[in-house]
């Protein structure tokens, strides 16, 4: 058996019984144990993980793992995250009680992909390829109307460029502030109805995980 | 459009599921009748170009 992780934990309490509790270092990481030969491209298995992320977020707050880290016992989990372990702590013990929320948002004019036969070399059509992703921009009254209703909501925000088509904010919410975020979003679609958006969360911490570096 | 709304769920679910979160690099500790004999880093990634490239970025 392996145990794919999903995600790392202050209390056991917050991760059973709705997934395996493997200890590290006196935090928790939350896992689904499979079948050694059950591949993790498996669509009911990927389907199971996302529940139970669900699940244990209503629980508590935790540092989200990205899919595909899979250990076959604590000793490896020990191994391969202790180091970790004090700055995820310090994450977990700062955002208890906020989840990240994203609102995803088109651009009003999506950069163009280059075209790869204008380019000699296959690193440069990779670096144009990046910096077309970083130059969507979105409408700016609607910005402006996210800066004065949504972000007010959130204790830190940041916006990244993830495609040629949409720019992302990504928020830190108090629990007890999500009906408010939600009313906000419904308020931006009345206002912006021809602006494709989509406010989505709760989230454990994802963006944010990169937070404390040491 | 009810449908709709839970395509659009389980995609921002499965996209926040495969490229959010911390990566964690691959080690191994080669053993011999558990005596640890040799550890290795690895940092084995796999993804698509434009995470990889939004990635290093950071």
């Amino acid at each position: 058996m392996k145990s794919v992780v999903i995600g790392a934990h202050l209390q056991r309490d917050d991760v059973e019984p709705i997934a395996v509790a493997i200890p590290v270092s006196g935090l928790f990481l939350s896992a689904v144990a499979i079948a050694d030969d059950r591949p993790l491209g498996d669509r009911d298995l990927l389907l199971q993980v996302a529940d139970v992320r669900a699940r244990l977020l209503d629980r508590a707050t935790f540092v989200a793992i990205r899919y595909g880290f899979a250990v076959h016992d604590a000793r490896e989990a020990e191994t391969k995250c202790a180091s970790r372990a004090p700055q995820w702590r310090a994450l977990l013990l700062a955002h208890r009680d906020e989840v990240e929320m994203t609102l995803k948002v088109a651009a009003s004019a999506p950069a163009p992909r280059p075209d790869r036969h204008d380019f000699t070399s296959g690193a440069d059509y990779l670096r144009a390829l990046h910096a077309s992703a970083s130059t969507a921009d979105i409408d700016q009254e609607f910005r402006e109307a996210v800066e004065g209703t949504i972000v007010p909501l959130a204790t830190s925000h940041r916006w990244s460029h993830r495609d040629r088509s949409s720019l992302e904010l990504s928020m830190l919410v108090p629990r007890s502030d999500l009906e408010k975020m939600r009313a906000a979003g419904e308020k931006l679609r009345s206002q912006f109805p021809k602006v494709p958006f989509l406010l989505s969360g709760p989230w454990p911490l994802e963006v944010f995980a990169d937070d404390h570096q040491q | 459009m009810a449908d709709q709304s839970q395509e659009i769920t389980l995609l921002e679910t499965l996209d926040h599921l495969l490229d959010r979160g911390v990566v964690i690099a691959g080690e191994a500790v080669i053993s011999i009748g558990d005596v640890d004999l040799l550890y290795l880093g690895l940092n084995v990634v796999l993804a698509n170009v434009d995470a990889l490239a939004r990635t290093s970025q950071k």
